[in-house]
């Protein structure tokens, strides 16, 4: 049980002058229920790849399987993957169509040919997981809601078809620390909870890494970093080198290790630092 | 005598509320004080919602105040003939670059602004190439803009609202599409002109990593500045950007932690280099 792909190359315009490889044998496996994340600078080609993983684009080679399933075997396939794989988009809120929050959240179940009380079951479900109380919420405009509110619309607008894997690109773009914060715990509960796969392509990991197993590396179309995520976040001077940074947190530990002190530094928050800090004072002060 | 600062931009009693939006029932503007003079680095930090955006658009002249007013160097933002004066000596910067850039070649979209002062065409052709160098951009002058990094559109922004020879600058979130070497490219960038041109930056962010580059910063909640000072005291005072939603960046946050845990740290640390200084310095005491 798992997402994969198989030497996944994707090229814009094949045949013309303007033919551009976004992508490049890319093979990597994300297993059930680990948390994914996907970095790498702007252009190396993280929506591409996130594009193919629910079928919106054709590989030029390679396959993309769910489940061991290839989904491009047949349309029948890419239907019941397209519901078990619920990819949320940057800035989803500017998407956006709907007079009510209720009708935002009902359009996929809708299509799925749900009526009556089973769609209104999945649309007050999928808007309370979010942490939004549907009674309260359901009749209001989707326009004037917080930004963090709009952003757990949209991705109870996803949920609402109860998918296995969940892909985000950017999510946290634009939200305050109150709404990162709010969408990281949502996340976290979705992971732990309900063991939905998650993979998030950011730029701004600092809380979405400590959910993180594995962490992979784009550059320029092609896989260049797949582990574990203490050994990618180890090797700082190729992440820098590739126009990354660390977390903040790792960075901080990473900095106080350089200065000569014992400490361990694959370390993604507050708290396990404030303890790491704590053992190294016992230690050597 | 002590020479006055010279104000770039007044707000005076300023309040203004969406048009037909009843739903919420305080003002998006509360009624704000405040100036800012020439040649600072002024950031803006304050939950989603809190009345940012809609300040920076008041003090472009995109919107007009509900109330009291704005004045751009001495000039009401009301005065409709006088707005692009207004908007020539306050550029803005939007968060996403592909909204602002208009042109075919970069040349161009620099030069758009320009074009529109109907200004002589060797001067246009000057100041593009001047503006292009400041900001590296001379070997993309005859690319399309929309084929560059975000980086590198965020530059070409700026480049556009430079070649108008502003006075100030006014970002909104402007890395927030952008991955780390761009964020640094444009933070960089904008650092320069501040301290090499004197050109004040009004920046609105999330991150206290990016409002840690100001001098002064300004806190806004429900549409009321609500703290105002230097950089190195509000963004260390974490007791007060908690009660807002707020965070400080994860150097303030951990330092807060290790005081709790009886290390006897200095109050106002904000970069990490100042933590491992301390850290330092303990080690050679005990």
């Amino acid at each position: 049980m798992s997402i994969r792909t198989e030497k996944l190359t994707h090229i814009y315009m094949p045949g013309t002058p303007f033919a551009a490889e976004a992508l490049n044998e890319v093979t990597f496996e994300i297993k059930k229920g680990r948390v994914a994340l996907l970095i790498g600078p702007s252009g190396s080609g993280k929506s591409t790849l996130i594009q193919h993983l629910n079928g919106l684009l054709k590989p030029t080679s390679g396959q993309v399987y769910f489940d061991d399933q290839s989904i491009q075997s047949s349309k029948a396939e890419l239907l019941r993957l397209r519901r078990k794989i619920g990819l949320v988009f940057q800035m989803p809120e500017e998407q956006f169509f709907s007079e009510t929050v209720f009708d935002e959240v009902a359009f996929a179940p809708r299509n799925l040919g749900l009526t009556d009380e089973s769609l209104a079951e999945s649309v007050y479900n999928a808007l309370n997981r979010v942490g939004l109380n549907a009674e309260e919420f359901k009749d209001r405009h989707p326009f004037n809601l917080s930004s963090g509110q709009k952003r757990l619309v949209a991705i109870a607008a996803v949920l609402s078809i109860k998918p296995e894997v969940l892909i985000l690109d950017e999510p946290t773009a634009g939200l305050d620390p109150a709404g990162r914060q709010k969408l990281f715990n949502l996340l976290a509960d979705l992971n732990s909870n309900e063991a939905i796969t998650i993979l998030i392509s950011t730029h701004h990991f600092d809380e979405v890494v400590t959910l993180a197993d594995q962490v992979m590396v784009l550059k320029d179309g092609r896989l260049v970093m797949d582990g574990p995520r203490d050994q990618v976040f180890n090797n700082r001077e190729k992440l820098e080198s590739l126009g990354l940074a660390l977390p903040s947190v790792t960075e901080l530990m990473q900095d106080i290790a350089a200065a000569g002190f014992q400490v361990k530094t694959g370390i993604y928050n507050l708290e396990e630092a404030r303890r790491e800090i704590g053992r190294m004072k016992e230690r050597q002060f | 005598m002590v020479k006055k600062p010279e104000i770039i931009i007044e707000a005076k009693a300023l309040e203004f509320n969406y048009p037909g939006d009843s739903l919420n029932r305080s003002s998006a503007i509360n009624g704000i004080d405040m100036t800012v003079n020439r040649g600072e680095y002024l950031a803006i930090i304050g939950p989603n919602g809190s009345g940012k955006t809609t300040l920076l658009k008041l003090f472009n002249a995109l919107l007009a105040p509900s109330g009291g007013e704005v004045l751009v160097e001495g000039i009401s933002t009301v005065d409709h003939e006088k707005v692009p004066l207004i908007r020539r000596s306050c550029g803005m910067i939007f968060q996403n670059p592909d909204n602002q850039l208009v042109a075919t070649t970069v040349e161009e979209d620099i030069a758009f602004g320009l074009e529109n002062l109907a200004l002589p065409s060797a001067e246009i052709r000057q100041r593009v190439t001047e503006v292009a160098q400041r900001l590296h951009l001379d070997k993309l002058l005859l690319h399309p803009p929309h084929l560059l990094s975000g980086g590198e559109k965020q530059r070409v922004a700026i480049a556009g609202i430079l070649a108008m020879q502003p006075r100030c600058i006014l970002m909104d979130e402007p890395t927030a599409m952008l991955d780390p070497s761009g964020r640094r490219e444009v933070l960089d960038t904008v650092k320069a002109l501040n301290r090499e041109e004197g050109i004040a930056i009004i920046h609105v962010t999330h991150f206290p990593e990016e409002a840690a580059h100001a001098d002064r910063v300004l806190v806004l909640n429900q549409g009321e500045v609500v703290e105002d000072g230097p950089a190195e005291i509000i963004l260390t005072d974490l007791e007060m950007l908690h009660s807002y939603n707020l965070q400080g960046t994860a150097v303030v946050e951990l330092a807060a932690l290790l005081r709790q845990d009886g290390f006897n740290l200095p109050t106002r640390i904000l970069h990490n280099r100042e933590l491992v200084n301390s850290l330092c310095q303990y080690e050679r005491k005990s």
